[in-house]
């Protein structure tokens, strides 16, 4: 730990606050400037709405009515959709499943895979990323024309194709989606390493004798996960939204009974004249999250703007 | 660095691109192994299946290491010689099935794209000059629900409005589904088949036959997904707008201008909105991918028969040539498109050709 120790020192002797519980104080400050601003505590509500009721799916459906979180529950003996009523209050979609329990149970498997692609395609993006910046040079360069390449052909007939090869599942979209979604972090990432790169404070780090690993996990790692974190919360809503699209024009194995909102859009779109409902509502579960996302998108990126906290 | 230089690099840069782009789904299709390749090449309604296994091993030199393989793959590309696709709208060549989809996709991607910059760069410096104005929020919430709203689903609800057995008869005005009405062109000698000849471009092709009741029906045709598009991709160009042309109000040199009494009208059109559209320029290829990714959900909503909805027809029945033809040519256009807004993009901001 004699890194540690080095650091430390650096740290103290460079005016910068001590490190022990600041980043709790941190935290505190983002989340006070988040519910400050209207919109962004709105935001914050309905992504929290939505987490919470995927956890309820999870450990106890029955608290929110949904009988069986795993697979939709069809009634054979009246396939055809049923408008809303007391029993079924967003009524029913083909074949015969009820709605309002199908999209709660929907949610959780909708934010599971989308959860999936951002997290590893942040993950895989600001390794690259931050590896290219950090070691320049041919690294550099070989490992953004790698990069480049993936970026050549639109995100989503490039999904499509690697889904084909994959195979028709639902987790292999995710996988897809994780390969189409991992570049534009690592653009991110570089460009914020470059930018980190080059501050006193890690020259000063180095001339004091810290190895790379230190300067990585100490002085640049953190301060491009920020970014990154505020990028990942505005790309949650767009990927919700894909995730649902490629599944509703025919990814999945043509599963009927699976939880998911482009299914169930998938699902209705032949009663969809007939049956508004049974597009309308599950199209408003993923417009509202990507709506809430965004909103907290925002706030985060401006609460984590350095020149506006003070 | 003079324009022309820049061009000539920028038209470098788009070999390594290609290589990449090939390369890449060349990778992908050997990860599953040679049988469904050498089944893209073969045309059962020809007989003699062995024949044609044969030759196809030959033509692509599957008996030899990957890096020829990929080699001769590549040159088979370049020949035109792209395989078939079997799916149900459409039995043949790949490169036929490109020229036939590929113009109607076309005419919805620039006629979105059109719409889109004609609407949200106006609106978007409007709304950054109008700052808090209520004309602002109301576009602000308009752009944020745009880029929140799934394309596919915004699509749905205006088919179940427009529908033909909606309640309401007097918004019976625009069809759902299709390219063009099947009753109109049944008996035009120059449209075979969801084909029609010469261009492959309806609307073109029914000016030049003098029939604009087709014409008239092709581009009602186009409202809804021309609309949809539109609606879905024109939201992030409208807030880049909008936050460029804002940090250019409050720069110095806007200050000046005012300060020296020109009026606003100039101050906005002449100083400050030339310097706040270069962002937008680079984010223009990006929405090109947007539009191209809309185009796939777009056309499977709307039935239209565009390089989109041959995609996921081919993906559906498993049919290799087609998702390999199809992901090469959205590559292609993708490519060229950058290449066409980096080239604006010198052309309009001189520090970059450096």
């Amino acid at each position: 730990m004699e890194a540690d120790t080095i650091n430390l020192a650096h740290d103290e002797a460079a005016g910068a606050p001590p490190r022990t519980g600041s980043r709790w104080k941190e935290w505190r400050l983002t989340l006070k400037i988040i519910l400050e601003n209207k919109s962004s505590a709105a935001g914050l509500a309905i992504v929290c709405a939505y987490l919470l009721i995927a956890v309820i799916d999870w450990v106890y459906p029955a608290l929110i009515g949904v009988h069986d979180a795993d697979a939709l529950i069809p009634n054979f003996s009246n396939t055809v959709p049923q408008a809303p009523s007391f029993a079924h209050i967003f009524g029913t979609t083909y074949p015969g499943v009820d709605l309002y329990q199908a999209i709660m149970a929907a949610i959780r498997i909708d934010l599971y895979y989308s959860f999936q692609v951002v997290l590893g395609g942040a993950i895989i993006g600001t390794v690259v990323g931050v590896c290219a910046a950090y070691y320049g040079g041919y690294i550099d360069e070989a490992l953004m024309r790698f990069t480049d390449i993936f970026l050549s052909i639109p995100y989503l007939p490039f999904a499509i194709a690697i889904a084909f090869f994959l195979g028709r599942e639902i987790s292999n979209i995710s996988v897809a989606l994780t390969l189409v979604w991992w570049p534009l972090y690592a653009r991110y990432a570089r460009g914020q390493t470059l930018s980190v790169k080059e501050n006193a404070y890690v020259e000063g780090a180095k001339a004091s004798g810290v190895g790379t690993p230190g300067i990585l996990r100490y002085h640049i790692i953190p301060n491009v996960l920020t970014p990154i974190f505020v990028q990942i919360s505005l790309d949650l809503g767009t990927v919700v939204q894909v995730f649902a699209g490629l599944v509703f024009i025919g990814f999945a194995t043509g599963n009927l009974l699976l939880p998911e909102l482009g299914t169930l859009i998938s699902n209705g779109f032949g009663f969809a004249v007939t049956a508004p409902w049974t597009i309308l509502f599950p199209g408003l579960a993923i417009l509202i999250f990507a709506i809430g996302m965004n909103l907290l998108g925002d706030g985060l990126r401006d609460a984590l703007d350095p020149k506006r906290r003070t | 660095m003079k324009l022309r230089y820049y061009i000539l690099r920028r038209l470098l840069f788009v070999i390594p691109t290609l290589v990449g782009l090939t390369l890449i789904v060349f990778i992908l299709i050997h990860v599953e192994g040679t049988d469904n390749l050498i089944g893209s090449y073969i045309n059962p309604r020809a007989g003699n299946i062995a024949g044609q296994e044969a030759s196809a091993i030959q033509l692509l030199h599957l008996n030899e290491p990957l890096p020829y393989q990929y080699f001769y793959w590549v040159n088979a590309l370049i020949h035109g010689n792209w395989g078939y696709t079997h799916t149900g709208i459409f039995n043949g060549p790949v490169t036929t099935a490109i020229l036939l989809f590929y113009p109607n996709s076309l005419v919805l991607a620039i006629l979105s794209f059109v719409l889109l910059t004609a609407i949200s760069i106006p609106l978007g410096v409007w709304s950054a000059v109008r700052r808090n104005s209520l004309g602002d929020h109301l576009t602000r919430v308009a752009s944020f629900i745009g880029y929140s709203m799934p394309i596919y689903w915004l699509g749905l609800i205006l088919i179940i409005i427009f529908a033909s057995n909606n309640v309401n008869p007097a918004l019976n005005i625009f069809p759902i589904s299709g390219t063009v009405s099947i009753e109109l062109v049944s008996n035009a000698s120059w449209y075979v088949q969801g084909v029609s000849f010469p261009t492959h471009l309806l609307l073109l092709d029914a000016l030049i036959h003098g029939r604009f009741d087709i014409f008239e029906n092709a581009a009602a045709h186009l409202v809804l997904p021309v609309v949809t598009l539109t609606y879905g991709t024109l939201a992030g160009v409208l807030r880049v707008t909008r936050s460029s042309m804002q940090d250019t109000l409050s720069q110095d040199y806007v200050r000046t201008a005012r300060a020296k009494g020109l009026s606003e009208n100039v101050v906005v059109k002449v100083h400050a909105r030339r310097n706040a559209l270069i962002p937008v320029t680079t984010l223009l290829g990006f929405t090109v991918a947007a539009l191209l990714g809309g185009v796939v959900l777009i056309e499977t909503v709307f039935d239209y028969l565009g390089i989109g909805y041959w995609t996921t027809q081919a993906f559906l029945s498993n049919d290799l040539g087609g998702v390999m033809g199809a992901t090469v040519i959205f590559g292609l256009t993708f490519v060229f498109a950058n290449l066409v807004v980096d080239v604006v993009y010198g052309f309009l901001d001189p520090r970059i050709r450096y």
